[in-house]
């Protein structure tokens, strides 16, 4: 299930543009923004539950509320669902774009250090043996869209916060609509 | 022998008069709603005048809302068709009277559902379709996320209102303080509140998202997770009419179900081909629910297709696509995270 397009997984969309600095100042509508939400789950408090329909994060918290993040999710066709655990976690990750995209895209960097111009952003988690990551973004606009290859993107401040508050081996939740 | 055959013929006629009578009274009396509603050609729907989110009339007399789509989910599952909804806009006030009287086939309009309704107007909640309760506003950067963590705050609250008391009731039970800035319209608790004169403002969750839409920056103010009363709103229709309750409490499980189940009104013409046993039952490929009800096998996928399962009315009225923007919370679905919870098609 998570094998599936494993090269164009690890790629940041063309909208992350490599090099833009973040814009700190950019305010999310309320909808995307970090806040304490009513969330009823029989999960204990740490877990990590990604909805990807509803492009929200929660991470579970005691007595029936969760801190709930906007996040950017996969495009239509780079969804997934799944439960698998925080294997890694990174502070300003560097990037690698994978030969597929540098094919693609030949201008693209062959290596991007960490750092403010990074589409990966200022955090990444890893998620077991997956390509996939919980990561920043230096595009704050593209929260609450469906722009990624499988990923899950949060603003800079946003995975700052949630990098400290979850350790590795924490258990993530992600769920798609059911199918028919 | 002819009087006898006269009297006879008299007394025919008298009775088949009688028989005539008592049809054509019957039928003008006839307390079905539904048989009423599929004569007439439209349901008559008792709404809200004005309330933004749930419903509201433009320039040109279109309805949108929450309430509103509900209606039109049940004229979709009688008529398929959803224009097949008249919107009766009633006061609060004369609200279940009109019902009552029949003014109105079914009251779609924020109202609370509690016992003393149901048996002081003889009238029947089928389902809660939004479940509100009173919540606590307040600016961001303050940083609270627990209406617990209000002790000794400064509250905008609207006088004469159960607000008030609800708002005492909390505040004794968890042995904390707090100070009273009441103002008899809700405007002026707005103002106090912008103005800076408390800390927070206190009124029902669907409310305060209203409220803030209002405001200069709507991002620097918060709503807390917390709801310290119960304030199930639900459609109303008159009592001693199973038939038409049945089919407004299962028009609205059918849309949660759909929700459930994934079904939407984009992807509908594939869910008819779904192999799924529960898709099969809601959509009517299997079994024949819908007859049962007095509709047709396809009653939840006129519903679906026209007006959307639970999830989309609520994104597009009240939540992520609206204006209001009303996280789900209590009205998330009971596996993902809230409680909104249909008993299943089967």
């Amino acid at each position: 299930m998570f094998s599936a397009s494993v090269s164009l997984a690890q790629q940041p969309d063309e909208a992350d543009q490599p090099g833009l600095i973040a814009d700190d100042t950019y305010q999310l509508d309320p909808e995307w923004q970090k806040q304490m939400v009513y969330y009823r789950t029989t999960e204990p408090p740490g877990t990590i539950i990604i909805s990807t329909a509803e492009r929200h994060l929660y991470l579970v918290q005691p007595g029936g509320r969760a801190i709930r993040y906007g996040i950017g999710v996969g495009r239509d066709g780079f969804q997934w669902q799944g439960l698998l655990n925080i294997a890694r976690k990174a502070e300003w990750p560097d990037w690698v774009p994978p030969p597929e995209m540098i094919q693609r895209q030949p201008y693209l960097p062959r290596f991007m250090a960490g750092g403010p111009g990074n589409p990966l952003g200022a955090r990444a988690m890893y998620l077991g043996t997956t390509v996939y990551r919980i990561h920043g973004t230096n595009r704050p606009d593209t929260i609450g869209t469906k722009v990624s290859s499988g990923c899950f993107r949060l603003v800079n401040s946003d995975v700052m916060d949630l990098y400290d508050r979850v350790p590795v081996g924490t258990k993530v939740v992600v769920r798609q609509r059911p199918e028919l | 022998m002819m009087r006898t055959f006269r009297g006879g013929l008299l007394i025919g006629l008298a009775v088949a008069v009688a028989v005539a009578a008592v049809a054509v009274t019957y039928d003008f009396y006839d307390t079905r709603t539904l048989k009423r509603t599929v004569r007439r050609g439209e349901v008559l729907c008792g709404v809200n005048k004005g309330l933004p989110g749930f419903s509201i009339p433009d320039d040109k007399g279109n309805w949108t809302g929450f309430d509103v789509d509900f209606c039109r989910a049940v004229a979709s599952a009688i008529f398929d068709d959803p224009t097949k909804a008249k919107f009766i806009p009633l006061d609060a006030n004369e609200r279940f009277k009109e019902l009552q009287n029949r003014k109105v086939d079914i009251l779609s309009r924020n109202s609370t559902w509690s016992l003393s309704r149901e048996t002081d107007y003889d009238l029947y909640f089928p389902a809660v379709a939004f479940y509100d309760g009173q919540g606590f506003m307040l600016p961001r950067s303050r940083n609270i996320d627990s209406a617990l963590d209000l002790n000794g705050s400064k509250i905008c609250v609207q006088d004469g209102t159960t607000t008030v008391l609800n708002l005492a009731d909390y505040f004794r039970a968890n042995n904390m303080k707090y100070e009273e800035k009441k103002f008899g319209k809700l405007e002026d608790v707005v103002k106090a509140y912008e103005s800076g004169q408390c800390d927070t403002l206190t009124a029902d969750v669907s409310q305060l998202y209203a409220l803030r839409l209002n405001f200069a920056r709507p991002g620097e103010h918060t709503i807390l997770p917390d709801v310290i009363s119960k304030e199930p709103l639900a459609p109303v229709v008159r009592e001693r009419d199973d038939d038409w309750m049945l089919i407004v409490k299962w028009t609205l499980y059918a849309m949660i179900n759909a929700e459930e189940l994934g079904v939407t009104s984009k992807n509908i013409d594939e869910a008819l081909k779904s192999k799924k046993p529960d898709v099969m039952r809601l959509v009517g490929t299997e079994g024949n629910y819908g007859e049962e009800l007095g509709l047709t096998k396809d009653w939840a996928v006129r519903i679906i297709r026209h007006v959307g399962n639970y999830g989309e009315v609520y994104d597009r009225n009240v939540g992520s696509e609206s204006k209001l923007k009303i996280p789900r919370g209590l009205n998330q679905l009971w596996n993902a995270g809230g409680i909104q919870y249909a008993p299943p098609i089967r």
